[in-house]
C-alpha cells in the first residue's frame, strides 16, 4: 500500500513538473520566421492602417491612464492630431511606463511622417521592464521603419 | 443794413460751423465706439500659467506635495470643505473641494493614499473617479503700457444669475431706455443741487459704458453731456444683449499694484481664485457690489465695508424676489472668502519668465503677446520652482556662515527639468531668485570644469572594443609642449599623481591627468562627435585643457547636454511652455515632446555606473545606500580653473538638475562643485525626495564580479572585487588561480537573475 502511494506520488509529480515546465514556456514572435508568419502578421508590417488598428487595441495597465487613451483614439479617430498628441504627452506625464503610450506616439509619429521620432519612441518604449512579447513584436515593427 | 447781413450772415456761418464740427465730432465718436465695441481697440495681455496639476488613480505622488501647490493657489485648510477652495488632509486621504477648471468641474472629491500612490479618488457621493485636474497656478503676464487687464467672456459664458443682479443693481430700466434715463438723471440734478455736490451720476449701464471707454473719470456737466451723446450712439448701433456684455468685459473692478482689473471675470478671479461661472450669488454681489467705489469697496483692504456693500446687494436681490428669504440669510451669513492675492503684474520668477518669452518670441509677435489675449500654459512645477527657491537662498546663507562675508555676492544659477520629456520645471538665474537682471541660466557663459569628463568617458565607452570600465588609465604626470614653447602640465585636485587608475574610477574620482590623456588618446575629433551627438552647438577649439574643463558653456546648455544622459539616451529639447491658447479657446499652438535616440544604451548604461559611483564614493558621497537606489542618482561635481566655477549636475529619480556658483567678475571662490553648487543640489532634491523611475536594463549587458585592481575575473567572496557592468562580449575571460576557489556558480549571472538582481542595482 505504501509503495503503490509512493509510486503515484512520484508519478503525479513528474507530471505536474512536466505540465508546468509547458506553460512557463513562451514562444517569443522573434523567434518565428518571417514565412511562417500568419497573413494577418504580414498585415500588420505591410498595412498601415492595420498596424494602427491593433496598437489602438493595447490598453494601459492603469484606469486613469486608458481614460486619457481613449479621449486620444477618439481625437485620432477624427483626424485632429495635435489633440491626439497633447492627450498622449499628458498620459506620458501621469506615468512613464505605459507600453500602449509609447506605441501610440510611435504610430502617431509614424503617421506624421517623422521616422526618426517614430523610432525614438519605440526604442523607448522597448526600455520598460514590463513589457510583453506581442508588444515588443509591434514596437519593433517601428525599429524596422526606413 | 449791410452790417446787420454781416451779422445775420456770421450767425448762420457759425450755426452751420456749429453743426459740421458737432456731425464731425459724432461721426468721431460714432467711429470710436464702433472700433471700441468690435473689439479691436481692446488690449488683453497674454496671461502665464504653470503646469496644471493632475492627480490619477496610481499617480505616484506625496501628499504634502500636493498640500504645498493647493497652498500656492490660496485653497484654504477646512475640517469639512464645503466650498470651492477648501481642503483637508488627515490620515492618507486629502477631501478638496476643487474650484473647476476647463473639463474639471467644481466639486468636492476625496483622494486616499497609500504608500506614496493614490490608491482611490472618489466623488461626494462615493462614486469612483480616475482623475481630478487642479488649476494651475497664474504666475504672471505680458502687459501693454497702460497695464489694463481683463478676460474676455462671450455672451453665452455670462452667468444669467450676473445679468439679473447686474440689471436690478446698477440699472433696472436697462431694458427699457435708450442710453440714458431722464428720471435717473433728473433725480441725480435735484440731490446734487440740495447737497451742492456731484455725488450721485444717474448714470445708466450704457452711460457707464462710454465713460469707461472713452472719458476720464472726472465729474463735470461737459462729460456727462459728451458721455449722453455716446451713449445714445452706443444704443443706436448696437443691441442690449451686446451692451451688456461689453460693459461685462470693460468695467473696472480694481486695481492690483500697476495692474488694473477690468471685467467680472478677471474680476472673479482676481478675488476668488475660480472663473465666474462657479461663483455663487453671494460672490456675483460683492463683485457687482464693488462697482460703486472699487477702492472704497475692495475686500482685501476693506473687509468690512466690503461685507456690507454686498449684504446691501443681497437685501435688493430679496426685495426683488430675486432669492429667498431664507437664502439671504444663508448668504449674509457666509464670509467673503477672497483669496490671497497670488498674481503679480511683474513675475516673481524673472529666469523662468525669460524662458518662456523666449519659446514665445519665434511664433508671435511682441505685440501680439501684450494685446491678443493669449493664455500660456509652461511647464513650470510651482512647487518645484518654491523648493529650488528656497534651496538657493538657503543654501547661500550657510555659505556665507560658513566661509564669511566674502560670499555675500555669490552669484547662483539653477534649472530643473524632467529629464525625459525635456520640459523645464523650474529655473532660478540670481542667487537672489525673485531679482530682476542678468539672467545666469541663459547667459553666464562659464568653463565647465569636471562636467566635461562624462562626454569624454562616453566617447571612450562607445569604442567599447578598447575601452571598457576596468581599462587602466596612466594618471601619472603629464608634459605638453605647446605650439607657443609653453608646458602645459596639468594636476589632480589633490596635486597627486595616482598611477594606473580603472578607467570609472578616473571618473568618479574626478582625475585630471588620466582625463586628459585620455582625451588625447581619443583625439578632439571623437570627442567633437559624442559633443555633436548631444547637440552641444558650441565647438572645442582644440586645446588639451578643454578635456578637463576649460571648455566654455552656459548653464543652459550643460543641462540640455546631460539630459541624455539623464533619459537613457533620448535626446529631448528643453522646453518652457508647453501650450498656446487663443483667448476664445480659436486656436491652440502646442510645443510637442518629440525625442531622437542620439546615444547608445549599453555604453551609456556604463557612464551611469559611474556617475552612481559619484554619490557611492566619489565626489557626491554621503548619502545611504538605500537613498542612493530609490533615488537612482548619478551626477558630477564641477570645478573650474582656481575655482572661479562650481558645479553640479545630477539627476534623481525623473529630475535632471544643474547648479551653478561663482561670481559675475570671474574672481576665485573658496568654493569646489562639492562644497558649493552639490550644497544646493542637496538641499533641493531633499525637499522633493523624488520617487524611482525603474527602467530595464540593455540586452546586451551583463554583470561580472572582477578584482578592483586587475580587472580579472573574480567572485564576491574573493577580496577587492567588485561588481562591473560589460557590454557582452567585452568580459574578462581570465580567472586567476587563486581566486578559483572563491568564484562560485552564483557569480554568473543569467538573464533572469540579472533582471533580479537590478531590482537593486537600478541603474
Amino acid at each position: 500500500m505504501t509503495l503503490i502511494r509512493k509510486i503515484f506520488l512520484i508519478s503525479f509529480s513528474i507530471f505536474s513538473i512536466s505540465c508546468s515546465n509547458q506553460s512557463v514556456k513562451e514562444i517569443s514572435v522573434g523567434d518565428i520566421k518571417m514565412d511562417s508568419f500568419s497573413s494577418s502578421v504580414e498585415d500588420l508590417i505591410t498595412s498601415k492602417e492595420y498596424l494602427k488598428s491593433e496598437i489602438m487595441k493595447i490598453n494601459a495597465a492603469s484606469p486613469s491612464i486608458q481614460r486619457i487613451l481613449n479621449s486620444s483614439d477618439e481625437f485620432w479617430s477624427k483626424g485632429d492630431l495635435k489633440s491626439t498628441n497633447s492627450e498622449l504627452e499628458r498620459a506620458l506625464r501621469l506615468s512613464k511606463t505605459e507600453s500602449a503610450v509609447y506605441l501610440r506616439l510611435a504610430h502617431l509619429r509614424f503617421e506624421q511622417g517623422l521616422i526618426i521620432e517614430s523610432k525614438s519612441f519605440s526604442s523607448r518604449g522597448l526600455m520598460n521592464k514590463t513589457i510583453s512579447s506581442w508588444e515588443s513584436f509591434l514596437f519593433n515593427i517601428y525599429q524596422e521603419l526606413e | 443794413m449791410k452790417r446787420k447781413k454781416i451779422i445775420l450772415a456770421s450767425f448762420f456761418g457759425l450755426i452751420t460751423a456749429s453743426i459740421v464740427i458737432m456731425l464731425a465730432y459724432l461721426e468721431l465718436l460714432s467711429d470710436r465706439v464702433e472700433e471700441k465695441l468690435d473689439g479691436i481697440l481692446w488690449t488683453v495681455p497674454a496671461k502665464v500659467y504653470s503646469r496644471p496639476l493632475e492627480i490619477a488613480e496610481g499617480y505616484s505622488v506625496k501628499p504634502q506635495y500636493i498640500q504645498k501647490e493647493l497652498e500656492l493657489l490660496s485653497y484654504s485648510k477646512k475640517r469639512n470643505p464645503e466650498d470651492p477652495g477648501e481642503f483637508h488632509f488627515e490620515k492618507g486621504r486629502l477631501d478638496i473641494y476643487l474650484r473647476g477648471y476647463e473639463d474639471q468641474k467644481p466639486g468636492l472629491f476625496k483622494v486616499f493614499f497609500n504608500g506614496g500612490e493614490v490608491s482611490s479618488i472618489k466623488r461626494s457621493d462615493g462614486i469612483s473617479v480616475d482623475l481630478i485636474s487642479i488649476e494651475p497656478l497664474s504666475i504672471g503676464g505680458i502687459f501693454p503700457s497702460h497695464m489694463q487687464d481683463r478676460i474676455l467672456l462671450n455672451w453665452s459664458q455670462v452667468p444669467k444669475e450676473l445679468i439679473e443682479i447686474l440689471v436690478l443693481v446698477e440699472d433696472k430700466n436697462f431694458f427699457e431706455h435708450s442710453g440714458i434715463s431722464p428720471t435717473s438723471i433728473f433725480r441725480a440734478l435735484i440731490k446734487n443741487t440740495i447737497s451742492l455736490s456731484k455725488q450721485e451720476g444717474g448714470s445708466t449701464i450704457t452711460q457707464q459704458l462710454a465713460k469707461s471707454l472713452f472719458f476720464s473719470p472726472e465729474k463735470t456737466y461737459t462729460r456727462k453731456i459728451k458721455e449722453a451723446f455716446a451713449s445714445l450712439l452706443i444704443e443706436e448701433n448696437y443691441s442690449k444683449q451686446e451692451i451688456l456684455l461689453a460693459y461685462i468685459n470693460d468695467v473696472f473692478i480694481s486695481q492690483s499694484g500697476r495692474r488694473a482689473i477690468h471685467g467680472f471675470e478677471l474680476g472673479a478671479q482676481h478675488f476668488f481664485g475660480t472663473s465666474l461661472k462657479n461663483l455663487d450669488i453671494d460672490q456675483l454681489s460683492l463683485l457687482v457690489g464693488m462697482l460703486k467705489g472699487p477702492s472704497r469697496y475692495n475686500p482685501r483692504r476693506n473687509p468690512n465695508r466690503a461685507k456690507e456693500r454686498r449684504d446691501l446687494v443681497l437685501r435688493v436681490l430679496k426685495d426683488s424676489d430675486f432669492i429667498t428669504l431664507k437664502d439671504y440669510e444663508r448668504f449674509i451669513e457666509k464670509p467673503l472668502s477672497i483669496i490671497k492675492p497670488s498674481f503679480r503684474s511683474q513675475s516673481k520668477h524673472p529666469t523662468f519668465s525669460d524662458l518662456v518669452t523666449i519659446d514665445l518670441r519665434s511664433n508671435f509677435k511682441d505685440k501680439d503677446l501684450r494685446t491678443r489675449g493669449l493664455k500660456v500654459y509652461t511647464n513650470m512645477d510651482p512647487v518645484i520652482q518654491l523648493y529650488l527657491e528656497t534651496s538657493i537662498s538657503n543654501t547661500k546663507i550657510e555659505l556665507i556662515k560658513k566661509y564669511g562675508q566674502e560670499l555675500e555676492d555669490i552669484e547662483m544659477a539653477a534649472i530643473v527639468i524632467d529629464s525625459l520629456s525635456g520640459e523645464i520645471q523650474a529655473a532660478v538665474g540670481s542667487s537672489n531668485p525673485r531679482e530682476f537682471g542678468f539672467n545666469r541660466v541663459l547667459n553666464a557663459s562659464r568653463p565647465v570644469g569636471s562636467l566635461i569628463k562624462p562626454w569624454i568617458y562616453l566617447t571612450a565607452l562607445n569604442n567599447y572594443k578598447d575601452f571598457n570600465l576596468m581599462t587602466p588609465l596612466n594618471d601619472s604626470i603629464l608634459e605638453l609642449e605647446m605650439p607657443n614653447g609653453d608646458i602645459w602640465a596639468p594636476k589632480n585636485f589633490d596635486m597627486d599623481y595616482h598611477g594606473n587608475v580603472p578607467l570609472h574610477m578616473a571618473l568618479w574620482k574626478s582625475y585630471n591627468i588620466a582625463t586628459a590623456r585620455l582625451g588625447i588618446s581619443l583625439g578632439h575629433q571623437e570627442i567633437q562627435a559624442t559633443l555633436d551627438s548631444l547637440k552641444i552647438k558650441k565647438r572645442l577649439r582644440g586645446y588639451p585643457s578643454e578635456f578637463i574643463g576649460s571648455f566654455e558653456l552656459t548653464p543652459i546648455e550643460v543641462i540640455q547636454a546631460y539630459q541624455p544622459i539623464a533619459s537613457k539616451g533620448f535626446y529631448s529639447s528643453l522646453r518652457a511652455v508647453r501650450k498656446v491658447s487663443g483667448p476664445t479657446g480659436n486656436f491652440n499652438l502646442s510645443f510637442p515632446y518629440s525625442i531622437e535616440q542620439v546615444l547608445r544604451p549599453e555604453p551609456l548604461h556604463l557612464l551611469r555606473f559611474s556617475l552612481k559611483k559619484t554619490f557611492e564614493i566619489g565626489t557626491a558621497r554621503g548619502y545611504s545606500e538605500n537613498r542612493i537606489r530609490s533615488w537612482n542618482v548619478g551626477g558630477k561635481t564641477g570645478t573650474s580653473d582656481d575655482q572661479r566655477d562650481s558645479w553640479f549636475v545630477g539627476y534623481a529619480g525623473e529630475y535632471l538638475v544643474l547648479i551653478w556658483s561663482g561670481f559675475d567678475d570671474n574672481r576665485k571662490t573658496p568654493l569646489t562643485g562639492r562644497s558649493g553648487s552639490l550644497q544646493v543640489w542637496k538641499s533641493f532634491i531633499e525637499k522633493v525626495d523624488p520617487l524611482s523611475a525603474k527602467t530595464s536594463i540593455p540586452q546586451r549587458i551583463n554583470y561580472q564580479w572582477v578584482d578592483k585592481e586587475d580587472g580579472n575575473l573574480s567572485g564576491k567572496r574573493c577580496k577587492n572585487s567588485i561588481l562591473v557592468p560589460y557590454i557582452n562580449g567585452t568580459e574578462p575571460q581570465d580567472i586567476p588561480n587563486l581566486r578559483k576557489n572563491c568564484r562560485t556558480k552564483n557569480d554568473i549571472f543569467s538573464r533572469d537573475k540579472l533582471n533580479n538582481f537590478l531590482e537593486d542595482v537600478n541603474l
